[in-house]
């Protein structure tokens, strides 16, 4: 076990070889940020880490460190501090790194260590004369002081050395109170505490010989856990300065003299027994074992290190071949141009393109590699090459050639100078077969210049925007339109705010509620017919547009806008509704007027309906009257037979028996009572008369009237055969026309003539001239019948009163009548609806005429 | 002065007493008198002619050989008579001279549909009327056989 006492060099062996081992990966995977560090240094560790007189940071730790970081570069700054601070403040960042961390379990969650350059054991430092502390287990029961912090206290703790631990700001103070009488025991490094001792002068302490075996420590220089970078530099730098022997110029300046000065005899044989000697065989060992191992270690890194190489050639050829798949594929080809040696290099890529074989061909001739071109690309092609080289400035061209196996392509050629110190000295390029391309872009353009065409020979404006609003591209039409002179006054800006920012009336149109845009605001098309769009010379015109969105791969980009003017056609529409307007006008005007009429027609029809009501109760009257004119006329009726009866019968008496006692006793009679009784017998029979006559109108009133056509001119003359007598025949100069035959009843018709010729007679009997003239007069619709005589007249100023009934204009004694006759005449006239009358003068006769009704036959006539 | 049973030539169907004097005054003076058989209403002159009544006693063949009939009757009146005279086999041989004060042409109408033999109108001329009653005595009594 003593052996591990010495074991810091054996670690720094093992440790220098790894370190060697890896070094090339340290390189690889970390580099450091910082090329100067901070690191925090104790005051009270010596010989380790301390201060001088002047109060800096001096140390073994301290030289140790920064020999290891001179030798790779690192400047080092150093902050003195108290163990904990410092601890403190690497742990928290605020220090790159400690000279002298003690390696244990709990710092390793915090810290990372570099390999160990120290090991320490510690010891039980008692005041001289202490008794009864031989072993680590006779300080259960002792006050035991240690230093905050610092690993002694870890170690007690975790051993649980004591049960009295107390602890102390710094090891001073403890070696102090331990002189001056307080606790037990100072537990702490061997070496540093005789050294610490021996600088304040305090020679009743002393350290126990026996060794606390599990109180070893090892000592690093720590850095923040993680920061692997400048542990590697760490590592690298103590590994250098191991080699080189700086560390054991360090050492000997540290602990070397002193150490052996302040050595007795005794205790030099002591170490030389205890450790040198064992530790002596025990490196022989270890060193047998660690060179083996070593070289085992190495053999197999070979082994892995050809296996990787030969990995990286598989690797290599299997980029070769995917480069030349990757050529051909994408027909593109590289080179390299060495300015010195004025080699070139050509991927296979190259070959391809110029149509050759690579073991046929060699390519650094850079000129013969340009006679593939056409020759206007030729020498283009070699003018930037040499400006290349000369200004150090890259080319890229466009160039047609022939291949060596007589294809045409076209090309494009880049070249990128590598510049060194200013100096061109390599230039490395591609050429990349852009033939499909060229194709594609030729029918790119091609079709371009179609549609730009198409676009220009149409009469409505063309123009599109991006989401932006400004013009991408317009047509003719559309400059036209616009009263735009060129493309350029109109591409790149805003159409919106160029001929659409008015509306028709004035007022501003926003360009957020513009309709244009809303074709790919709102993902489809748009239309509008009642806008304006302003030209540049600030006036305006009707328009009609669509406005439908352009989509690349999905995505809305702009709007196409269609446009054409269309002031022409709003003028045509205006008109056209102007005059359907009035046509409509017309249309109401006239349906008024229709419903007026349709309206007072409707009111003509009420009216109607009321005169049809009004008709038919007066047709209910006239029923009601007519049925009380048969009631009366059959009451009339009644009478009349009473009277023919009942008034005949005493007449007949009267006559009868005034006949009868003018036969039985006539000759008791004398001359006048038989005058009387001849009155007594006239008056009744005048009686009979008159009733009779009576009887008779009354009987024409009421008589049913049989029409038929009446043959006047045949019914006139039998009535006058019929009445005159042979005499009167004889006297009478009888005149009668054809007369036109009558539509009427032949019986009331007949009376009619009788009742007429009589009077002519009766009346012409006293007259000188007796004559009787018939005859008629006709017009369209009925015929005047007259009868004419030259008799008594009449008076015509009683002419109205000749047709009523017992109204004579002649006393009896003049002419005998009843009065009657006329009024039958009258009565036959109307019941045929004629009219009757009458002119005479008195003494100079009379005319009388009626009128009838023409019948069809009289017309014919 | 009538009996029931004498043959009668005319019955006399006349309920006003003046015309029945004057009508016999009539056939009187045509010497037709003896034979003429006088009833006052229509009710009797059917008894007579049917032998019903106060005539049941009446030989039933012993028709009249005309019938003077005057329409305006108490009871049952002229028409009436007329109708049953002629609506009956045996009776309606008879001749029948309608009497009457009226020239209304429904009673004349009516009296020939009944089948009346003669229509004679009461003059108020009593010469006229007996001439009338001549000339019908003439024509019915004398010239006129009865068919059995």
């Amino acid at each position: 076990m003593k052996y591990r006492i010495l074991l810091v060099s054996l670690f720094l062996f093992v440790f220098s070889f790894d370190t060697f081992a890896h070094q090339p990966e340290i390189d690889k995977q970390n580099t450091l940020k910082s090329d100067t560090i901070t690191i925090g240094s104790e005051p009270d560790y010596p010989p380790y880490c301390m201060v001088d007189e002047n109060g800096n940071a001096v140390g073994f730790s301290l030289d140790l460190f920064k020999a290891a970081a001179a030798a790779v570069d690192l400047k080092v700054n150093v902050k003195i501090g108290v163990w904990n601070r410092i601890k403190q403040d690497l742990a928290e960042g605020r220090l790159d790194a400690l000279p002298l961390v003690g390696r244990t379990p709990e710092r390793e969650e915090i810290f990372d260590f570099t390999m160990p350059y120290l090991s320490m054991h510690g010891a039980v430092f008692v005041r001289e004369g202490t008794k009864g502390i031989n072993s680590v287990e006779d300080l259960k029961n002792k006050e035991v002081a240690v230093m905050e912090g610092d690993n002694a206290e870890e170690f007690v703790r975790r051993k649980n050395i004591s049960n009295k631990i107390i602890t102390t700001k710094t090891f001073e103070e403890a070696f102090r109170n331990l002189a001056s009488g307080q606790y037990d025991a100072v537990i702490t490094h061997r070496v540093m505490g005789i050294n610490l001792l021996k600088k304040m002068g305090i020679e009743s302490v002393k350290p126990l010989d026996f060794q606390i075996q599990e109180f070893r420590q090892d000592f690093c220089f720590a850095v923040q856990e993680g920061n692997s970078a400048l542990l590697s530099r760490l590592n690298e730098g103590l590994s250098i300065i191991i080699a080189n022997d700086t560390y054991e110029k360090i050492r000997l300046k540290w602990f070397g003299p002193a150490v052996k000065e302040g050595m007795t005899a005794k205790e030099i044989a002591r170490i030389t027994v205890y450790v040198f000697i064992p530790l002596f065989l025990i490196m022989s060992v270890i060193w047998i074992f660690v060179l083996r191992r070593e070289v085992k270690r190495r053999t197999k890194s070979l082994e892995e290190e050809i296996s990787r190489h030969k990995n990286t050639l598989e690797q290599l050829r299997k980029q070769k071949l995917l480069l030349n798949e990757m050529e051909k594929i994408s027909k593109v080809g590289g080179w390299e141009y060495d300015v010195q040696t004025g080699v070139i290099n050509w991927t296979e890529g190259m070959y391809n393109i110029y149509g050759l074989k690579r073991d046929e061909y060699e390519p650094s001739d850079y000129r013969k590699n340009t006679d593939f071109y056409y020759p206007e690309y030729k020498k283009q092609i070699i003018q930037s090459f040499a400006n290349t080289l000369e200004t150090g400035k890259p080319y890229d061209l466009q160039a047609k050639l022939k291949s060596a196996d007589n294809e045409e392509k076209w090309v494009r050629l880049r070249g990128r100078p590598e510049v060194v110190n200013g100096e061109v000295v390599r230039v490395y390029g591609n050429l990349l077969d852009v033939t499909e391309m060229k194709l594609i872009n030729d029918e790119i353009k091609e079709r371009g210049e179609r549609i730009s065409l198409l676009l220009n020979s149409t009469a409505e404006g063309i123009y599109g925007i991006d989401l932006e609003g400004r013009c991408t591209f317009c047509n003719t039409s559309a400059l036209e339109l616009l009263g735009f002179d060129d493309k350029n006054q109109v591409i790149g800006k805003n159409m919106h705010d160029l001929i659409h920012h008015t509306r028709a009336d004035g007022t501003e149109y926003p360009e957020s509620e513009c309709r244009i845009f809303q074709a790919f605001k709102a993902g489809e098309g748009t239309h509008a017919d009642d806008e304006v769009m302003w030209k540049s010379d600030g006036t305006s015109f009707q328009a009609e547009y669509f406005s439908y969105p352009i989509r690349q791969d999905g995505e809305i980009i702009g709007c196409v806008v269609t446009f054409w003017d269309i002031t022409q056609r709003k003028e045509d529409e205006e008109e056209l509704k102007n005059l359907k307007d009035d046509l409509e006008r017309q249309v109401e005007e006239r349906t008024a007027e229709l419903q007026d009429k349709v309206e007072k027609l409707n009111k003509s029809q009420k009216a109607m309906l009321y005169m049809v009501e009004d008709l038919n109760s007066i047709t209910a009257e006239l029923q009601e009257e007519r049925r009380k004119l048969e009631l009366s006329n059959k009451e009339l009726e009644a009478f009349a037979y009473s009277v023919s009866h009942d008034l005949r019968a005493p007449l007949r008496a009267i006559n009868g028996f005034s006949g009868f006692l003018m036969e039985d006793y006539a000759d008791k009679l004398d001359k006048e009572g038989k005058r009387q009784l001849s009155v007594i017998r006239q008056n009744a029979e005048k009686m009979d008369a008159l009733i009779a006559d009576i009887l008779n109108l009354s009987r024409i009133s009421r008589a049913e009237i049989n029409f038929t056509e009446v043959d006047m001119y045949s019914l006139a003359k039998s009535k006058f055969d019929e009445i005159a007598t042979d005499e009167e025949k004889q006297e009478f100069e009888f005149s009668i026309s054809e007369l036109p035959p009558a539509v009427g009843d032949e019986n009331l018709l007949g009376q009619l003539w009788q009742n007429l010729i009589g009077n002519a007679l009766k009346y012409s009997s006293k007259s000188e001239n007796k004559r009787i003239e018939i005859g008629y007069r006709e017009n369209s619709d009925k015929v005047i019948y007259y009868i004419k005589d030259e008799g008594a007249g009449f008076n015509p100023k009683y002419k109205d009163k000749l047709f009523g009934v017992f109204q004579r204009l002649h006393r009896d004694n003049e002419f005998e009548g009843t009065g009657v006759g006329l009024a039958v005449v009258q009565r036959v006239v109307h019941r045929h609806g004629g009219e009757i009358w009458a002119d005479g003068e008195l003494n100079k006769g009379a005319t009388f005429y009626f009128s009838m009704r023409r019948s069809d036959k009289s017309s014919n006539s | 002065m009538q009996n029931i049973n004498d043959v009668v030539e005319i019955l006399l169907v006349e309920d006003n007493p003046n015309d029945v004097e004057m009508a016999l005054r009539a056939f009187k003076k045509n010497k037709l008198a003896n034979s003429i058989f006088v009833v006052e209403d229509g009710e009797e002159a059917l008894n007579f002619i049917f032998t019903k009544g106060k005539f049941a006693e009446r030989a039933e063949k012993n028709l009249p050989k005309m019938i003077l009939l005057d329409l305006k009757l108490p009871k049952v009146d002229g028409l009436e008579v007329l109708r049953e005279i002629k609506g009956n086999e045996e009776t309606k041989i008879i001749p029948v001279v309608v009497l009457t004060s009226s020239k209304e042409e429904s009673d004349i109408v009516e009296s020939y549909k009944l089948g009346v033999n003669s229509y004679i109108v009461k003059p108020v001329d009593f010469d006229k009327f007996v001439n009338t009653v001549k000339d019908l005595g003439f024509y019915w009594l004398l010239l006129n056989e009865r068919p059995y």
